[in-house]
């Protein structure tokens, strides 16, 4: 047992393995020995085994197809052939072997190797990329070749080679499903549905009594001919969703297309800073709802006004966000590209822009949450459909039960548009989604 | 201009001498202060010293001596108070392609992978070419890092990160490279590995090189010439020359009785430098005063 923890260790792929685990490799391990010009295999044959030189030496020539810069290869103690077997989709021999002495081996299954990683997949990843070295630097075959070794996916370790925003995602709900959270979210729901129901409609607490209850808003909203007019069998339920959605999305496109830019300049440039933020910061902190009447005043029609005061907000907190994202990038970095050669305008692109780049889009989160913020306040102002519009026209009306209906799908609306915006950044930032996996996070 | 086109790292003998004083670096009565009036600090002060060309120049010095002063000088991102630097006799006047500056912060960028941070300064001054990458991929084979070549930094050990710091600076093949401390905060074993890493580098290209650290056997180990600091205001005291054979191998340097002699002569420089500033009371001189009498009774026991 000690001798085979010992070969393996020798054995280039293995190198990293801690003991432990070299010994349950060992443990599937089997041992045999050859005379002096046997085959151990031919090309094309079935590969199920990996072969690990113990003593004397095999001759391992490769099939012209393979296209590797040298076929022969002569495989002395310690060296490893028979990797076709842990390779995905390749389960034919792609060389032959022939043994030049008295020779003996050890052969592990490539499934069961394979098998055995999946529960320390970090481990496996680093095994299988030094098959791939091997494959590509020893063999000299194409990287296309190497690239088929497997890559241990489900697992937060490997998060780090294969994450990309979809990936994470799906990873962050199964883990997320297996956490408490997802319960402990349902019983907080329950607190709250349960309060509101028990206030309005059980106890029918004073001033409580008008409220529209639990009961009636989900009659209501699941209704398909809906006292008030709006449910979720309605058009017009989701021409008022459409209408808003299409307002943010207008509004947060401007904003981020404008702010962005600006907020790297204002970061980048001292000059151009000193002109512009002392406007910037005296515009900024007044608040939105201070710029209904001048928008309405500016703008003609019941559109265009609402956008304005949608995009105004979104593009101070992204503008701002995307400023200080680029006066925390260490200096280092400018430096360190300067060094190497890069021009002042090389150095925007390639260092500032990408460094501010997890503030950017904390700034877009932010900034996808005020402009709904803003939208309503526009909205129940001026404009006509739109989802603040429905909540202020049903109260106008007295037809609470609407009411409620807009702020939930509001809610609901807000929180995916803000998901959106957070994959679409994990996507951006993957070198960043690697190190946040890697961190545990 | 120089004779040396060819990026690989097999600089021969003859290009060497062929472009004498090219890379060479006077520093002539520098001194350098901050701040202004009453609250002036003098750093550097009337230093003067050349790191010749073609040679790995070590400079060591008790910590806060001004070294990272220096660097920032020689990089041209600062300029001196009063002196001048020279580089092959023209003064230096901003950061320049001729020397390529590795900084005491690791300054990898995050968002490329090892190799696309390796493959940096080639490709921001347009020369990503089919030369390059084979570069690249040598200085990985090179550095044992083949297998991360499409990691990002973060992903890597602190010592991963140092060794792709030094590709990255290495595969520029510039006149004259600078390093600050490039291995601080490495556990032993991965500083060994890194030295001889590095002097293995070092030895086939024999650029100039300048060598900034606090520890004394890696200055010895690696270096041609040894300039000791003193302390602030930095100036260089003394200059030794360290003629060990190369290639140089950890076990054989350290059981030499000529390294044993040059590091006992360099410490007994750097602990009366320590004394200086410890009667001043400083913490990391008292430390320092303490670890080299341990280590000298050593040196006398063994
Ligand atoms: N920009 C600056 N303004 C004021 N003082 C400075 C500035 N830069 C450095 N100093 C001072 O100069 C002295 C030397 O600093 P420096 O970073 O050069 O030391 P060092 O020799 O590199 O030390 P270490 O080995 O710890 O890195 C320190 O006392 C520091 O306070
Ligand atoms: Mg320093």
């Amino acid at each position: 047992m000690d001798q085979l923890v010992t070969l393996l260790k020798r054995a280039m792929p293995f190198q990293m393995v801690p003991d432990d685990t070299l010994k349950a490799i060992a443990g599937l391990a089997k041992y045999e020995s050859h005379a002096q010009g046997d085959v151990i295999y031919h090309i094309g044959d079935y590969a199920d085994d990996i072969y690990i030189v113990s003593s004397g030496s095999v001759q391992h020539t490769l099939g012209i197809g393979t296209q590797a810069t040298h076929l022969d290869k002569t495989m002395r103690s310690g060296d490893v052939f028979g990797w076709a077997a842990v390779l995905e989709n390749q389960r034919s021999r792609l060389a032959k072997t022939v043994c030049l002495e008295r020779t003996e081996l050890i052969r592990i299954n490539g499934e069961d190797l394979i098998n055995l990683f999946k529960a320390s997949p970090a481990l496996g990843d680093v095994v299988m990329s030094r098959f791939a070295t091997m494959i590509n630097k020893e063999f000299t075959l194409p990287e296309a070749v190497a690239a088929q070794v497997p890559h241990f996916t489900q697992a937060q370790a490997t998060m780090a080679t294969m994450a990309t925003g979809l990936t994470l995602t799906m990873f962050r709900v199964s883990q997320w499903l297996k956490s408490p959270k997802p319960y402990l979210m349902l019983i907080g729901f329950s607190i709250l549905l349960g309060i509101w129901y028990f206030t309005v409609e059980v106890w029918k607490l004073p001033r409580f009594e008008d409220m529209p209850g639990l009961t009636v808003v989900v009659k209501e909203l699941f209704s398909k001919d809906p006292t008030y007019g709006l449910s979720l069998y309605t058009p017009e339920y989701y021409q008022h969703v459409w209408v808003s959605l299409r307002r943010i999305g207008i509004a947060f496109f401007l904003a981020t297309i404008l702010g962005v830019p600006l907020g790297l300049f204002l970061g980048w440039s001292k000059t151009f800073r000193e002109y512009v933020f002392p406007v910037f910061e005296t515009l900024r902190p007044i608040p939105i709802l201070a710029w209904v009447p001048l928008a309405i005043l500016m703008f003609s029609g019941s559109e265009t006004p609402v956008i304005y005061l949608t995009f105004l907000a979104s593009f101070f907190a992204t503008a701002l966000n995307t400023m200080l994202g680029v006066e925390t990038i260490d200096e280092s970095y400018s430096r360190a590209a300067s060094c190497l050669g890069a021009s002042k305008w090389q150095t925007f692109r390639e260092v500032i822009v990408p460094g501010a780049m997890p503030f950017i889009f904390t700034g877009l989160q932010i900034s996808i949450g005020v402009a709904w913020f803003s939208l309503v306040a526009g909205e129940m102002v001026s404009g006509q459909f739109g989802l603040g519009y429905v909540i202020n026209t049903s109260y106008t009306m007295v037809r609470y039960p609407t009411i409620v209906i807009g702020m939930v799908t509001l809610g609901a609306v807000g929180y995916t548009t803000s998901a959106m915006v957070r994959m679409a950044g994990d996507y951006m930032m993957q070198w960043r989604v690697r190190e946040l996996a890697l961190g545990g996070r | 201009m120089t004779t040396d086109i060819s990026h690989g790292l097999s600089a021969t003998s003859a290009s060497v001498s062929s472009k004498v004083n090219a890379g060479e670096i006077t520093v002539s009565n520098v001194s350098k202060s901050y701040g202004a009036g009453l609250f002036t600090k003098e750093v550097i002060k009337d230093c003067s010293f050349t790191i010749e060309c073609n040679k790995l120049t070590v400079m060591i010095g008790p910590s806060g001596c001004g070294k990272s002063t220096l660097i920032r000088l020689l990089a041209g991102f600062e300029k001196p108070t009063t002196g001048d630097i020279k580089l092959g006799g023209k003064p230096i006047t901003g950061p320049g392609r001729d020397r390529l500056v590795v900084f005491q912060e690791s300054a990898l960028f995050p968002w490329m992978t090892t190799y696309e941070n390796i493959m940096y300064g080639p490709r921001a001054r347009g020369e990503d070419t089919q030369e390059n990458r084979d570069q690249a991929d040598y200085l990985l084979e090179k550095v044992g890092l083949t297998a991360f070549r499409k990691k990002y930094p973060p992903q890597l050990s602190g010592g991963m990160q140092r060794r792709a710091e030094l590709a990255r600076a290495m595969i520029n093949n510039p006149e004259v490279m600078i390093l600050d401390e490039p291995f601080r905060g490495l556990d032993c074993m991965s500083k060994e590995l890194m030295w001889e890493y590095y002097a293995g580098l070092y030895e086939e290209s024999r650029r100039t090189n300048f060598f900034v650290t606090t520890d004394i056997d890696e200055a010895i180990f690696l270096a041609d010439r040894l300039l000791i600091m003193s302390n602030v205001p930095g100036q260089v005291r003394a200059t030794i020359e360290v003629d060990l054979p190369r290639p140089r191998r950890l076990a054989f340097v350290f059981d030499s009785e000529r390294a044993n002699a040059v590091k006992m002569e360099a410490l007994s420089l750097l602990h009366e430098e320590a004394m200086k500033s410890f009667t001043g009371g400083s913490k990391a001189a008292a430390d320092f005063v303490e670890a080299y009498s341990r280590r000298s009774s050593k040196a006398e026991a063994g």
